[in-house]
């Protein structure tokens, strides 16, 4: 009753904007402001791959981009989080370089990152690692700081060795903030590759609106954007149903 | 016979920012099987790290510590269960599941270690709970979920460090009777630790009164009374008026 009241709400707020989009852009210039009339059909063009017969190509592009540099991310950012956080040494040594580093706009560092890595897919994998890296090794650091002193005492007297300890205690116990920091990676990996293509490069999603905005072909880039839009909304609910999860079992 | 807990010599120093704390000196202490032997002194006078020795948590200094004979070189959930002050029960494992963790971490089959759990809740009073996370608990229930922790593994000495500390004082009247119950049944060495006088006189077969800090032994008090005691008798208010001398004495000193 509730969630259908909201859903109707937001339809509600969602068809004004469209109408007060679609009025202004009339008014003003229809090829800057794109009225949704405009794209619509362009949506059209797009998904019939009539605008771009490569958009198949180049979501895939992308899509393999994030997946390998969100995978990257994951296996750097818990080995990192882990080995600072269960090692009193390293974690004084280098917590707080990686708190600073995650300060500092990640963006200032694509331009070397392209020097490195090319102009192709290992440049935006670079940069989308990067972005992703950061929130899952602070989030392991996190929860790991999370974990109650007790819980670990009472396992190891009843009887339980290190790694059982990890096992039973640490890794529930720190479920949440860890899947948090999972899907905020997540989405700051998309960030990562999407704005790396944008920047500079001949495939991927990125480019194919960077081709669009250079064209002046706002209709066509609003339909690309759009199409980003549903695959970055996808990952994110994907991620979400999984934080839910998670939830669900360690609530405290 | 063999003394369940035999504690020679032992000391503990830590160290803190402000130095070295001497928190045990020289602390010999035996404890025979099925006693019911209760630690009382001001706060910070080492009975948690007396404790911490005989359950394998806290290594000592100095001394040494045998349990059933053998000396302790970790924890030994075979032999030692443990309960402490804050229950420490897993939020995301039900009442069930908390019982039978020390169960689970010896290997025992889950169809064994839910029948010996399941059987443990009607004494525990938590039949009705057995599927209930802690947050859905009051203090005494949670209290009582640890201690069924500890029962569950079935080990011949149990360590409590102020379990009821955290109660309200009419749920820790009725948690002392619950427990002496249960002690009575089972007949099994209770080594505890507590601040109440009450408790102390109430449960115990000796209590042992220790310094402040360094803790030392000051006097062993051997309570030889029938249960249910009566806590009013002429007796028992004697008692009391001795061992609160004796730990006014000592409460006095740490708190300068």
């Amino acid at each position: 009753m509730r969630a259908g009241r909201i859903a109707l709400l937001r339809l509600a707020i969602l068809a004004a904007a469209l109408a007060a989009w679609e009025a202004a852009a009339r008014a003003a210039s229809p090829l800057l402001y794109v009225p949704p009339s405009a794209v619509v059909p362009a949506l059209g063009r797009l998904l019939t791959l009539e605008s771009y017969p490569d958009l198949p190509a180049s979501l895939a592009l992308t899509v393999r981009e994030i997946a390998v540099a969100y995978g990257l991310a994951i296996a750097a950012g818990l080995a990192c989080g882990f080995a600072l956080g269960l090692n009193r040494l390293l974690g004084r040594a280098f917590g707080p370089i990686l708190a600073a580093l995650y300060a500092v706009p990640a963006v200032v560092w694509y331009p070397s990152l392209m020097l490195f890595f090319g102009l192709d897919a290992a440049s935006k994998i670079a940069f989308g690692f990067l972005l992703g890296f950061f929130p899952i090794a602070l989030a392991v650091l996190a929860g790991i700081r999370q974990v109650s002193p007790q819980l670990v005492t009472v396992a190891r007297a009843f009887g339980a060795r290190p790694p059982t300890v990890f096992v039973k205690v640490m890794v529930p116990a720190m479920l949440f903030t860890l899947v948090g920091g999972l899907r905020t990676g997540l989405a700051l990996t998309v960030v990562g590759v999407i704005v790396g293509e944008i920047l500079g490069s001949k495939a991927g999603m990125g480019a194919l609106i960077n081709h669009a905005y250079g064209l002046f072909r706002t209709a066509d880039y609003v339909a690309l954007v759009l199409v980003t839009v549903a695959l970055v909304v996808a990952s994110d609910a994907l991620a979400s149903l999984v934080e839910r999860r998670a939830g669900r079992w360690t609530e405290s | 016979m063999t003394p369940s807990i035999l504690v020679e010599g032992v000391a503990k120093r830590y160290a803190t920012a402000s130095g070295p704390v001497e928190a045990l000196r020289e602390v010999s202490l035996s404890v025979d099987p099925g006693e019911f032997c209760t630690l009382i002194g001001p706060s910070g006078c080492g009975k948690s790290t007396l404790l911490g020795m005989v359950g394998g948590l806290v290594p000592p200094d100095g001394g040494r510590v045998l349990v059933a004979g053998r000396p302790v070189s970790g924890p030994d959930p075979g032999r030692v269960a443990s309960v402490f002050q804050d229950p420490g029960l897993f939020p995301w494992r039900t009442t069930l599941e908390n019982v039978e963790l020390g169960l689970e971490l010896q290997g025992v089959p889950a169809a064994r270690r839910r029948q010996v759990a399941t059987d443990l809740l009607e004494p525990l009073g938590l039949r009705d709970f057995a599927r209930k996370y802690p947050r859905e608990l009051s203090g005494g229930m949670r209290q009582r979920v640890a201690i069924g922790r500890a029962l569950a593994i079935d080990a011949p000495i149990v360590l409590m460090d102020e379990p009821f500390g955290a109660l309200d004082e009419q749920t820790r009247l009725l948690m002392g009777e619950w427990l002496l119950d249960i002690w009575r049944r089972t007949r099994k060495t209770v080594l505890f630790v507590t601040h109440s006088l009450h408790e102390a006189l109430a449960l115990s077969t000796r209590v042992v009164v220790m310094t402040a800090r360094p803790g030392r032994i000051k006097s062993v008090l051997g309570v030889d009374m029938p249960y249910p005691r009566a806590m009013d008798s002429a007796e028992m208010v004697a008692l009391r008026a001795g061992l609160w001398a004796e730990i006014r004495e000592e409460s006095l000193r740490a708190m300068q």
